[in-house]
């Protein structure tokens, strides 16, 4: 049951990273990129449960965490042209 | 907390509510590091992750900047301090470099336990010092 959901969710990635590369225009990317850490937190969840390791769900919270930064900073760049606070 | 700029209020509201538990979070590393995964490392850059947050949303002026960067390097100074402060007191109780049971506890299980975790506190604070060290000056105002 797991597996199965884990592959859904590998199939996912697979076209949000298509859409990574192809995308025309630069938020198509970073959209694409953070759907694919959305897959990513929910991959290490899943792996958790298929392997009996409840820890892999602290890997996912942090996983999310950080996705979610390094989002904003890529936006915050790209609307200003530098990270300067 | 102060905006300093018209910003977007989605990302402000979402890193106010995210910036404490991220915080809460990087404690919670640091202290479970040797039951899961984690520790010391890991506590600390999430920790540093949620005041680089904290600085690219709400955004930092002069005085902020200059207290951020002084607090940053003494944690990093402070937590090698710690390191090897334990490390050291080991061996001057006797024992080898980082030998926890030579530590001066009547347990030398709970000498093991409380040397691991001074240790990882350790690690946190440098390493959260030293990440928002490198952030302020590569992404800080002020050029020096």
């Amino acid at each position: 049951m797991f597996e199965a959901a884990a592959l859904a969710v590998l199939l996912a990635a697979a076209m949000a990273l298509s859409r990574a590369l192809t995308g025309p225009s630069i938020y198509d990317r970073i959209l694409a990129v953070n759907v694919m850490g959305t897959k990513t937190v929910t991959l290490l969840a899943l792996i958790g449960f298929i392997y009996e390791r409840p820890h892999f769900l602290d890997i996912a919270i942090t996983y999310a965490l950080i996705n979610f930064i390094a989002t904003i900073a890529f936006l915050r760049y790209r609307e200003r042209g530098d990270l300067r606070i | 907390m102060k905006a300093r700029r018209a910003d977007n209020p989605v990302t402000e509201t979402v890193s106010a509510l995210l910036i404490p538990f991220m915080q809460i979070y990087a404690l919670y590393l640091i202290a479970h590091g040797d039951l899961g995964p984690g520790g010391g490392f890991q506590g600390g850059a999430v920790f540093a992750a949620s005041l680089v947050l904290r600085a690219i949303v709400f955004g930092l002026d002069a005085d902020e900047e200059r207290r951020y960067e002084r607090l940053a390097g003494a944690c990093a100074s402070a937590g090698v301090l710690l390191y090897g402060g334990i490390g050291l007191l080991c061996m001057l109780r006797g024992g080898a470099f980082l030998d926890y049971k030579a530590l001066p506890f009547a347990d030398p299980k709970t000498a093991y336990h409380l040397g691991v975790y001074g240790i990882e506190l350790g690690v946190g604070l440098a390493v959260a010092g030293a990440l928002l060290l490198l952030f302020m000056k590569t992404a800080g105002s002020r050029d020096d």
